[in-house]
């Protein structure tokens, strides 16, 4: 069996793995069904907004006030997409940090381990094996949630998309599964660092955790339930020294904030004239970050202990 | 010995307290959520002395102007609004520690095959969940009361505003509804640790149960409200006086009526309401008398305490089924 070989078939039998466990499942339809939900949102919160302008324009005339200009005008149609951001910041991290653990978890939980060190699979076949069924894994949920909107802007009358707005929304999904994989891969790093399976689970949690809802408070004052809501999420930080400082030090690490920066400057609703962490640099940030969470992965996993065949709980 | 001490309920409970004091992960986990819960006060109050020196400035370049004061409004200062962050704090990371500490209470039985002795031993099965079930309330009520504590003093440090025992009653009551909070969350992972095959698959479907309830209703509820959809508010940016747009909104009541009933599926929604007028966080309750809040938003904590009562009685009902007791 040649390298590659036995790295492919280490891969499409973790995927086929993975896709048993109910648990992946279940968040997986999770997720799908949050991207829909997304679509609904986007859709139904901004004909609300555009009804009440109609009402308010009635009472504004009837009382001889102006009439300001329909805030909804000024929303690109991408920013339809705007609770995807919360949605995969949330259920698609988590998705992935399941799907990561699970990649590992099932292999050391089943004792197979010891019998695969013993074929023919080099440490690094193991290791790149399980790191592409993540991608595969990873990228076959962003796709979907991609095409579900794709076909959602299809559908819906008064959204046509630009052709820039295409690849704006494309490049929006690439830099989900960017962050969707930077998870995946602590949690396969975590999962084969552990020596129980739950503590393997918590550390990437406790990561997301931290990433999702402590940091934004340090750099940019933004307070958990702000974190779940796309607009809220990207109010900017008081300009004051203390913002500054925690913005410089801590902003890299605030990855969570990052990508919601990234996400919104690529749907058309960041704020205009926002300051604080600016869209390139956080992208860069991302991409960063994961390219060292896969290095972790790949540390880990190469490392892992090929003797024992069960975890702890 | 007494009567008390001999007691199963309280010897379980009392063992489970003990291995957490020798634990470091009780320590561990509340020391996480106390960080989380200081650093958003402390980045509260900060953005709040921004605001004061704004006012200030504003207010001294208009003397300097010789013009009046009063057209500009002057910020008004409530020190308990800034233990918002430590309650959002509770209300997200509490419940999903609630969970691991659950998770771990059955996990660690199962996992130490300590569950299935335990049956062969003259204690009945109600008393022994019961005793875990009181060990997990004791964990919480002490955890959440460093949180709050620490909390307390670091306003009164960073606001320099003394609390009076009204603030403090006021935290109190908070405190005692976060209990019966977090409790919701420890016995709904405890029980789906203890009913599923595999402990690890029980914990992620508590995460799932978590993410619906703390994060995603409240979020759909958020999202859908129009005034959340436009920078600054849509309101705002019509310029429409509050009492304007509650006559535009009685245009939308059916959206309104949705968007609340998804907001109150959500037990955290519950909290937040209730703590936030307790503490007088919400602008509308700001300066209003305990009992009056009290009596308004009983609602909310009722929900909660019946929540919490509900799932401990589910947990004495249910059976312990006899290939559940180790950990596969």
């Amino acid at each position: 069996m040649t390298s590659y070989s036995a790295t492919t078939t280490i891969a499409a039998h973790a995927v086929r793995l993975a896709l048993r466990e109910r648990m992946v499942a279940l968040l997986g339809l999770l997720f799908i069904a949050l991207v829909v939900i997304s679509a609904w949102l986007g859709w139904s919160a901004t004909s609300t907004v555009n009804n009440i302008y109609v009402s308010a324009a009635a009472f504004l005339t009837d009382t001889g006030q102006v009439v300001p200009p329909n805030p909804v005008h000024n929303i690109s149609p991408l920013s339809l997409m705007r609770n995807m951001v919360v949605y995969v910041a949330l259920i698609g991290a988590l998705s992935a940090i399941v799907i990561g653990n699970r990649l590992v978890a099932l292999d050391r939980r089943n004792g197979v381990v010891p019998l695969i060190s013993i074929r023919p699979v080099t440490r690094a076949g193991y290791a790149l094996g399980k790191i592409a069924a993540l991608v595969v894994l990873v990228g076959a949920l962003t796709g979907v949630a991609a095409a579900i909107s794709a076909i959602t802007f299809l559908v819906l009358p008064q959204t046509a998309l630009t052709g820039a707005e295409w690849l704006r929304l494309l490049g929006y999904f690439g830099l989900s599964a960017t962050y969707m994989l930077l998870f995946g891969l602590l949690a396969l790093a975590s999962a084969a660092a552990s020596r129980s399976e739950s503590v393997g689970l918590l550390i990437p949690v406790t990561i997301w955790l931290a990433l999702t809802f402590i940091l934004p408070s340090l750099t940019a004052n933004i307070l958990p339930t702000a974190a779940i809501n796309p607009i809220a999420a990207l109010a900017p930080a008081p300009d004051t020294a203390f913002f500054h400082w925690t913005q410089t030090l801590f902003g890299p690490l605030s990855l969570a904030e990052s990508y919601k920066i990234a996400s919104a400057a690529l749907l058309d609703f960041l704020p205009a004239g926002r300051g604080g962490i600016l869209p390139l640099a956080a992208t860069g940030w991302l991409f960063t970050a994961t390219a060292l969470s896969a290095a972790s992965a790949a540390y880990a996993l190469t490392r892992m202990d090929r003797t024992t065949g069960d975890l702890d709980v | 010995m007494s009567k008390v001490t001999t007691n199963p309920v309280f010897i379980v409970a009392g063992k489970d307290v003990s291995d957490a004091g020798r634990d470091r992960f009780i320590l561990l986990v509340t020391l996480f959520l106390t960080v989380a819960a200081i650093v958003s006060l402390v980045t509260g109050a900060i953005a709040l002395a921004t605001d004061v020196a704004t006012y200030d400035a504003a207010k001294a370049t208009l003397l300097a102007l010789g013009k009046p004061i009063d057209a500009i409004a002057t910020p008004e200062f409530y020190p308990l609004r800034l233990l918002r962050g430590a309650i959002e704090q509770t209300e997200i990371i509490g419940a999903a520690i609630a969970i691991l500490m659950g998770y771990r209470a059955a996990a660690s039985e199962r996992g130490r095959q300590t569950l299935a002795l335990i049956m062969t031993r003259p204690v009945r099965r109600w008393q022994f969940l019961a005793g875990k079930a009181l060990a997990g309330l004791l964990l919480l009520t002490g955890g959440l009361f460093v949180v709050l504590s620490l909390g307390a003093i670091a306003l009164h440090l960073v606001s320099g505003v003394g609390l009076n025992t009204m603030d403090l009653l006021r935290i109190g009551i908070v405190w005692i509804v976060a209990v019966a909070y977090t409790t919701c969350f420890f016995l709904t992972a405890f029980i789906l640790t203890l009913w599923m095959k595999r402990p690890p698959q029980a914990l992620l479907a508590a995460f799932c149960l978590w993410l619906l309830l703390v994060l995603i209703a409240p979020q759909i509820g958020d999202t859908l409200d129009p005034d959340n959809q436009v920078a600054g508010g849509v309101f705002a940016q019509l310029h429409i006086a509050k009492p304007d747009q509650v006559e535009i909104m009685k245009g939308f009541a059916t959206f309104e009526t949705v968007r609340t009933g998804i907001e109150a599926a959500s037990i955290t929604k519950h909290f937040e309401r209730f703590a936030f007028a307790v503490l007088g966080i919400k602008d509308t309750y700001a300066g209003v008398p305990l009992g009056a809040i009290l009596w308004e938003k009983w609602g909310d904590a009722l929900f909660i305490l019946l929540a919490s009562l509900g799932l401990g009685g589910i947990l004495l009902v249910l059976p312990i089924r006899s290939d559940r007791l180790t950990k596969e």
